[in-house]
C-alpha cells in the first residue's frame, strides 16, 4: 500500500484544520469544524497505519516512513488530548503544523522494509515503541508550548499587545497545557522505558546501553520539573527546564541513536 | 410634479464646537422627543432623529428638496436654546444626502469619535433610533438609514481591528492581567486607595465578574464605604503586606507620598504563594509600588509611563484600521444609497411595470399559441387598469415622507427588489 490515499486525506484534512486555525488568528471565528477535522483525520491517519502494517506482517514502524507516520498520528492524539482536556482552539495555529509535518514526511518516506528479526516480534516491544513515540509527541508540544509561553511572557512584560498577544491564550492557560503535555510524555516514557525493560531482560544480557540512560535522564527532568512546580517553582523557569528536557530528547532521538547506541537499532 | 426627498443633517460636535457651546446644545431624552414633535409639527422635516452626546449634536432629517430646511432647524435650535444664530452657524456643520449619510455611517463605526474606534457611540446612536421611533419620527428612509447605520458600525468592528485594542489606562490594565492569569472573575483583586481612581477601578473589577475584591485605604471608613458600594471586602491599611500573599492583581491608587508595596513585602508574600504570578498596576503619582518589585521572579510591574506607552501603540493600531473601515463604509453606504435611489417613484412605476409585463408573459407562454394574442389584449388592458389609480396616487402624493412610505410599502409588496 505505497499511495496511501487514506492517509493523504488524513495530511489534507489536518491542513484544513490548520488552514481555519489560521484564518481565526486574524478573524476570530469559524473554529468550530477544527475538532472534527481532526478527529476524521486521525481516523483514517490510524486506518492508513494499519493497512501498512498488514502489508508488512508487522508493525507500522519498522521502517523509517513508518514510524515517523505513526509519530505524526501520535502528535495528533496529543494535540487531541489536549483540545479535548483544555477546550482551547487558540493554540491550534502552533501545533498542527508538526502533526501536519511529520505525517506527510511519513508518507513520503519509504516504507518497505527487510524481514522482521525474530526477537523483534511480540507485543512486549511493540507498546515500547508505541508509549515511546507518544511520549516524544507530547513532549515536543511541551517544547513548543514552552517557547509560546516564554513568547507571550515577554510581550505581556513589554506591553506588547499587537496580534499574537491576542490571540494566544493567557499565560496560566498556556502553563496549564504544557503541564499536561508534560504528565502525558512522563507517562508514556515511563511506560515505555518499563516494556522495554522487561523485553530487553528476555533478549539482551545487559542493560547497559546508552539510549537507556537516556531516556532515563530524560525521565528524571521531567519528573524534576513536574515536582519543582509543585514546590512552587512557576512561569518562565518551569518552560525553560522543559525546553532544556526537549534538548534532551532530541540528543537521545539522533546523536545517541545514531553515533553510541549499538544494541538498539532493529531491522 | 412633486419634489424629491432629501437627507439632511446639522450638526454641532467635538471637531468645530467648543465644549461650552455644545453643552449649552445638548438634548436630554425628554428634549430630543419634544424637539423633534416640534420640527415635525412645523412641518420642517418629514422625518427625524436627533443623536445628542457629550461630544456632539446631530439633527437628522429629511425634507422637500428645494426647501429651506437647514435654515429653519438651524432657527429653531437657535430659538430654543436662545443662541445667536450666527454662533451656531459658525460653530456648526450641514451636510446633504449621501454625505449626511455618510458622516452618520462614520458616527456609527466610532471613526468621527474624539477616542477613534469606541464603541459607546453605537449604543447612542441605537438610543437615538429608538427615542425618534417612539416619538414618532422615523418612518421608511430614517429607520432604514440608521438601521444600516448600526449595521455598518458592527460589521467594522467585527471585521477590523478599530475597537479591539483598548486606550484608557485601567482598561490596558485589565487586559494584561487577563494575559496573566485569564478569567479575572475567580481572582483576588486588592485596591489600595478609594479615592476616584480607586472607584473606577473597582467598578470595572465588578463588571469584569471579580468575585474577590478587597479595598485598603488609610482611612478605614472609605474603604468600608467603597467595599459596600462594590460588594466587596475592606482591608485594614495596616494588614496590607499580609493581604499581598492573597491577591493576585494589586491596584495603587493612593496619594502616598511614599511607596506602599515594598520589595520584602512582596518576597515574603511570593513564597506564601508558591510563586504564582503577581500583577500590579500602579496607578497612583507618586507611585505606589518600590521599583525593585520590578526584580522579584514571577512579577508584572506596570506603572503609568508604561501604560501610556501602551495606549499610544493602540491608538497607531486603531488609526492603521481606518482604511479598512472606510472601505467596508463605503460599500455599506452605495447600497444604501441605492436603495434610497429605488425610493423614487419613476424608477418604482417603471419597475412595477416591468414585473406586470414579466408575470403577464409568464402566464401567455402557457396558453396554447393562437390563443395567446387574444388574452394578451386583454391581459394588457387589465393590468393596465389595475395599475393606473395606485399610480396616479403614487405620483401625486405631497408629502416627500409619505410618499417614500407608499413607494416603499409598493417596492415591498410587489417584491420589486427582487434580481429577476
Amino acid at each position: 500500500m505505497e499511495w496511501h490515499a487514506l492517509g493523504w486525506v488524513a495530511v489534507a484534512l489536518y491542513a484544513g484544520a490548520e488552514a481555519l486555525s489560521i484564518r481565526a488568528l486574524v478573524q476570530p471565528r469559524g473554529l468550530a469544524p477544527v475538532p472534527l477535522l481532526m478527529a476524521v483525520g486521525l481516523a483514517l491517519h490510524f486506518a492508513d497505519l494499519e493497512l501498512v502494517g498488514r502489508a508488512l506482517h508487522s508493525v507500522p514502524y519498522r521502517t523509517i516512513g513508518g514510524s515517523m507516520s505513526l509519530f505524526g498520528w501520535m502528535l495528533g492524539v496529543s494535540y487531541a488530548a489536549l483540545l479535548f482536556r483544555h477546550r482551547n482552539r487558540a493554540i491550534g495555529p502552533f501545533l498542527i503544523p508538526f502533526v501536519i509535518l511529520f505525517s506527510a514526511a511519513g508518507l513520503l518516506l519509504p516504507m518497505a522494509s527487510s524481514a522482521q528479526a525474530e526477537e523483534t516480534r511480540g507485543p512486549l516491544l511493540a507498546l515500547h515503541v508505541t508509549f515511546g513515540i507518544l511520549g516524544y509527541a507530547a513532549f515536543t508540544f511541551s517544547f513548543v508550548l514552552s517557547v509560546l509561553y516564554l513568547i507571550q511572557d515577554r510581550q505581556i512584560r513589554r506591553g506588547r499587545t499587537g496580534l499574537l498577544f491576542a490571540r494566544l491564550p493567557p499565560l496560566e492557560a498556556i502553563g496549564r497545557m504544557n503541564r499536561t503535555s508534560v504528565l502525558i510524555g512522563l507517562a508514556a516514557l515511563g511506560a515505555s522505558v518499563l516494556f522495554g525493560l522487561l523485553w530487553a531482560n528476555r533478549v539482551w544480557t545487559t542493560f547497559a546501553d546508552p539510549k537507556i540512560e537516556w531516556a532515563v535522564a530524560t525521565l528524571a527532568v521531567y519528573g524534576y520539573l513536574l515536582w519543582m512546580e509543585r514546590r512552587g517553582w512557576k512561569g518562565p523557569r518551569v518552560a525553560i527546564l522543559s525546553i532544556f528536557g526537549y534538548g534532551l530528547v532530541l540528543f537521545s532521538y539522533t546523536v545517541v541513536n545514531i553515533y553510541f547506541s549499538r544494541s538498539h537499532t532493529f531491522r | 410634479m412633486t419634489a424629491e426627498a432629501r437627507l439632511l443633517l446639522l450638526g454641532w460636535n467635538f471637531r468645530v464646537a467648543e465644549t461650552s457651546l455644545r453643552d449649552r446644545i445638548a438634548f436630554s431624552a425628554d428634549e430630543v422627543s419634544e424637539a423633534l414633535r416640534s420640527l415635525l409639527g412645523k412641518g420642517i422635516v418629514s422625518e427625524g432623529v436627533i443623536v445628542s452626546t457629550c461630544h456632539r449634536s446631530e439633527i437628522y432629517g429629511l425634507f422637500e428638496e428645494g426647501d429651506d430646511a437647514g435654515d429653519r432647524v438651524m432657527r429653531y435650535v437657535s430659538e430654543w436654546r436662545g443662541l445667536e444664530p450666527a454662533a451656531l452657524l459658525r460653530a456648526g456643520f450641514q451636510r446633504e444626502g449621501a454625505e449626511a449619510a455618510r458622516h452618520l455611517f462614520r458616527v456609527a463605526s466610532g471613526l468621527d469619535s474624539m477616542a477613534l474606534g469606541e464603541s459607546e457611540v453605537l449604543g447612542q446612536v441605537r438610543q437615538a433610533l429608538r427615542i425618534a421611533r417612539e416619538t414618532g419620527a422615523t418612518r421608511a428612509v430614517l429607520h432604514r438609514l440608521f438601521e444600516w447605520a448600526l449595521a455598518a458600525g458592527k460589521r467594522v468592528r467585527t471585521e477590523t481591528e478599530i475597537g479591539r485594542h483598548p486606550l484608557s489606562l485601567v482598561s490596558i490594565g485589565f487586559e494584561l492581567a487577563t494575559k496573566v492569569f485569564g478569567n479575572l472573575a475567580k481572582r483576588t483583586v486588592l485596591v489600595l486607595g478609594a479615592g476616584d481612581t480607586g472607584t473606577l477601578f473597582a467598578r470595572q473589577a465588578l463588571d469584569a465578574g471579580v468575585r474577590d475584591l478587597r479595598i485598603a485605604n488609610r482611612t478605614s471608613s472609605t474603604a468600608a464605604a467603597l467595599a459596600a458600594r462594590v460588594s466587596g471586602l475592606a482591608v485594614a491599611w495596616e494588614d496590607v503586606p499580609r493581604e499581598l500573599a492573597a491577591a493576585d492583581v494589586v491596584v495603587g491608587t493612593t496619594a502616598s507620598p511614599r511607596p506602599v508595596v515594598r520589595r520584602d513585602d512582596v518576597e515574603h508574600a511570593m513564597r506564601q504563594r508558591r510563586g504564582r504570578p503577581m500583577f500590579f498596576l500602579d496607578l497612583a503619582v507618586p507611585a505606589d509600588v518600590e521599583p525593585a518589585v520590578r526584580d522579584v521572579y514571577n512579577t508584572f510591574v506596570y506603572g503609568l509611563n508604561d501604560l501610556e506607552g501602551v495606549a499610544e501603540e493602540n491608538r497607531r493600531r486603531r488609526a492603521r484600521e481606518v482604511p479598512r473601515a472606510e472601505a467596508i463604509l463605503e460599500e455599506e453606504l452605495s447600497r444604501f444609497l441605492a436603495w434610497m435611489g429605488s425610493l423614487s417613484v419613476v424608477p418604482t412605476v417603471a419597475d412595477l411595470r416591468r414585473r406586470v409585463d414579466h408575470l403577464r408573459d409568464e402566464e401567455l407562454s402557457r396558453l396554447p399559441g393562437p390563443d395567446r394574442e387574444r388574452f394578451r389584449t386583454f391581459a394588457d388592458s387589465l393590468a393596465a387598469r389595475l395599475l393606473h389609480e395606485p399610480m396616479r396616487r403614487l405620483k401625486s402624493e405631497a408629502d416627500a415622507g409619505r410618499r417614500l412610505d407608499r413607494v416603499e410599502a409598493v417596492r415591498h409588496l410587489f417584491d420589486l427588489d427582487r434580481e429577476e
